[in-house]
């Protein structure tokens, strides 16, 4: 990663517009090296996810945010503020946890409450405030129900409310809506959202499903054994990954190890990956020329024909042989194979020509130089 | 094999006549164990009966035959005040030290949920007790107290021994259930400010609460049953087993099965409570933290 950037001026670049700023961290469970020398900042009242497969740190980082664990090395800042020893109960963040822990011997009242009463505000203004929470939850007169008698959706509900109630600078979400079906999870990604622009607070968010973290998030944090791989909004990551891994993990993706041909004066070079050339943008480091280099253009970025365009230049397309087509719900699935044995893959919309293609047949496949991705690893 | 017999079985409940009834598999293995439960649970209980039964006999001599039925014994045992006395000790004594037993089991077990330099050696030495010889250790104590000038009494040496004789049990009862504790809890209570003795009164101890009474419970009945280490530090104070013990020593009393007769009541009392509040806590454990189990990352991350 990049070291944070140095502050610049610019409006949004001084330290309270940072909700989290976290400083060369590392975390090591004995032998296990948790999170290798981390940077990051988050913004203010931003929608902000940790996303990575599993064992990737993402979770360990947030835990670190929340005071549950700390850093081996490096710092946290929150609002601005070094948080080096200040336990969870000191800390302007709140979290929802992986499996809720709601309280399971209080009342849906008593777990919202639970924050209020540690800060010893008087009842009545307790009771108006959870009345508030779960208002704004949508589980008005739920109060009195014991959390057994609740739904998935309900008690996710509760955790909201409940980890809201103190207002904290911070929210933490720690994979909350893992273990709900699919119908549910998507209703809960919208009351998250709904809830981020209602309140404006920032909000970290733990996922392993790209898909979740592209719906949700403001940015994106790619993670993999312990460190951030890119950083950057949906779009940036989807479009513009920085390396393989990221590549891979966000949506699919052909990538090809290669070599660098030619780069051209007009700012676009030529890359030869196992027979077939790829005409792609030179990223802003440059390339030389003979430069070892890996390459992705994304399934939905391939079209196909079964007769190439003549005028189209090197570098955008090539002829294959489908191996197998596969009916995906709005979109083919084409597997194919170029003369030289390299498999490219291409979602094509049903509503064209890929309707009448069939397996085993002679294709040709074409892509614009702005949809491959150089990668630098 | 069994499974078509039991479901045939199942199906033809009303029409009897209709399907042969099925044999049975491993018939002879089955009447082996029957006979080896009843043969068990004769042995098991058939003295208690027969006390209790022995219990109502006229007769001034302990035994049969019957000669006619009588309370009279019971009025004996609470007419003698030096069996009154026992009573009241051992009640004390067993509340004395159910209580300090429990509460040191639960800090115990506590400390146990985090990793500590010694764990394995602190765990043998709680767990010696069960594993040395009750006249063993009665000897151990005696003579530590000899040496430490501790004169014998019913709330100093007993009290100890009896406590230093619970505490291993009323561990192994509660460490199970802080044990199975989602951390998470306690997390989110911090998380939501609560300082650590918060989180023990208001989140920790509620949801354990009835494996504590468990042991309270358990812990009062070891106590109140305890005879050969008491009776070696039990200076002029007795408590009920040791009480008994002179009763049959020095004379084989006609009270004595009543006697009985009423330590069994309240030993099986007291642990009959206590099973009921274990299969509370154990439910509850079932129920709350069904979801709470599974937790990949988290095990990954802290490991």
């Amino acid at each position: 990663m990049t070291t944070p950037e140095a502050a610049a001026p610019g409006s949004e670049s001084g330290s309270g517009a940072r909700a989290v700023e976290i400083r060369d961290v590392s975390k090591w469970f004995g032998e296990v090296t948790a999170l290798d020398d981390v940077s990051l900042e988050i913004r203010r009242g931003e929608f902000f996810s940790l996303l990575g497969p599993s064992g990737c740190g993402k979770t360990t980082l947030l835990r670190m945010i929340g005071g549950f664990e700390g850093p081996s090395v490096g710092e946290i800042l929150i609002d601005g503020e070094d948080t080096a020893g200040a336990p969870p109960y000191a800390r302007s963040t709140n979290m929802i946890f992986q499996h809720l822990a709601l309280f399971p011997h209080m009342s849906v009242f008593e777990n919202v409450a639970f924050g209020l009463e540690m800060k010893r505000l008087d009842r009545s203004a307790i009771a108006e405030r959870v009345e508030r929470a779960l208002d704004l939850v949508r589980l008005t007169g739920f109060d009195q129900r014991r959390i057994d008698q609740l739904s998935g959706g309900q008690k996710q509900r509760v955790a909201m409310a409940r980890a809201l109630i103190n207002d904290p600078s911070v929210l933490l979400l720690d994979e909350p809506l893992g273990a709900l079906d699919l119908q549910l999870r998507l209703r809960m990604q919208e009351e998250l959202r709904r809830l981020h622009r209602s309140l404006g607070n920032t909000f970290i968010f733990v996922t392993h499903d790209q898909g979740e973290a592209m719906a949700m998030s403001d940015r994106i944090a790619v993670m993999d054994q312990g460190r951030i791989l890119q950083v950057g909004t949906p779009e940036e990551i989807y479009e513009f990954p920085k390396t393989r891994f990221v590549a891979d993990f966000v949506g699919h993706t052909n990538v090809f190890d290669g070599r660098v041909e030619t780069v051209e004066p007009n700012g676009e070079c030529l890359v030869a990956c196992e027979g077939v050339a790829f005409r792609c943008r030179t990223p802003a480091g440059g390339l030389g020329d003979g430069e070892a280099v890996s390459i992705a253009v994304r399934y939905e970025n391939i079209d196909i024909a079964v007769r190439g365009d003549p005028g189209a230049g090197p570098g955008t397309g090539c002829a294959a042989t489908v191996t197998e087509k596969i009916y995906m719900g709005g979109v083919f699935r084409f597997e194919t194979r170029t003369d030289a044995g390299a498999i490219l893959t291409a979602d094509v919309p049903t509503a064209g020509e890929a309707r009448r293609i069939a397996e085993g047949e002679r294709v040709h496949l074409a892509w614009r130089p702005t949809d491959v991705s150089v990668l630098l690893e | 094999m069994a499974g078509p017999s039991t479901a045939s079985r199942g199906a033809v409940a009303g029409e009897k006549r209709a399907a042969p009834r099925p044999r049975r598999p491993y018939g002879a293995y089955r009447t082996a164990l029957w006979i080896y439960a009843g043969l068990f649970y004769a042995f098991l209980y058939g003295p208690l009966l027969m006390i209790v039964f022995l219990s109502f006999n006229q007769s001034e001599i302990v035994g049969f035959p019957f000669t006619g039925f009588t309370t009279h014994w019971y009025g004996v045992v609470f007419e003698s005040p030096a069996l009154v006395k026992a009573l009241g000790n051992s009640l004390g004594v067993g509340i004395l030290a159910a209580g300090i037993a429990t509460s040191l089991a639960l800090a115990l077990a506590m400390g146990f949920r985090h990793p500590f330099r010694g764990k394995t050696i602190v765990l043998y030495l709680i767990l010696v007790p069960i594993i040395i010889p009750g006249i063993i250790g009665g000897i151990v104590l005696l003579i530590f107290f000899g040496y430490s000038g501790v004169r014998s009494s019913l709330y100093t040496t007993v009290l100890v021994a009896h406590v230093n004789w619970v505490l291993p049990f009323a561990f192994l009862t509660l460490y199970p259930r802080l044990h199975g504790f989602d951390r998470a809890l306690e997390e989110a209570a911090m998380d939501l400010g609560a300082p650590p003795w918060k989180i023990f009164t208001r989140i920790v101890f509620p949801i354990v609460r009835p494996g504590v009474l468990a042991t309270l419970l358990f812990s009062f009945s070891l106590s109140f049953d305890e005879f050969i280490r008491t009776i070696f530090v039990t200076g002029f104070d007795r408590t009920i087993p040791v009480q008994f013990w002179g009763l049959i020593v020095d004379e084989l009393a006609p009270q004595l099965p009543a006697m009985a007769v009423l330590i069994i009541v309240i030993s099986i009392f007291s642990s009959l409570i206590g099973f009921v509040f274990m299969g509370r806590a154990a439910r509850r454990a079932a129920t709350w933290s069904g979801s709470a189990r599974r937790r990949p990352e988290r095990a990954f991350a802290t490991r």
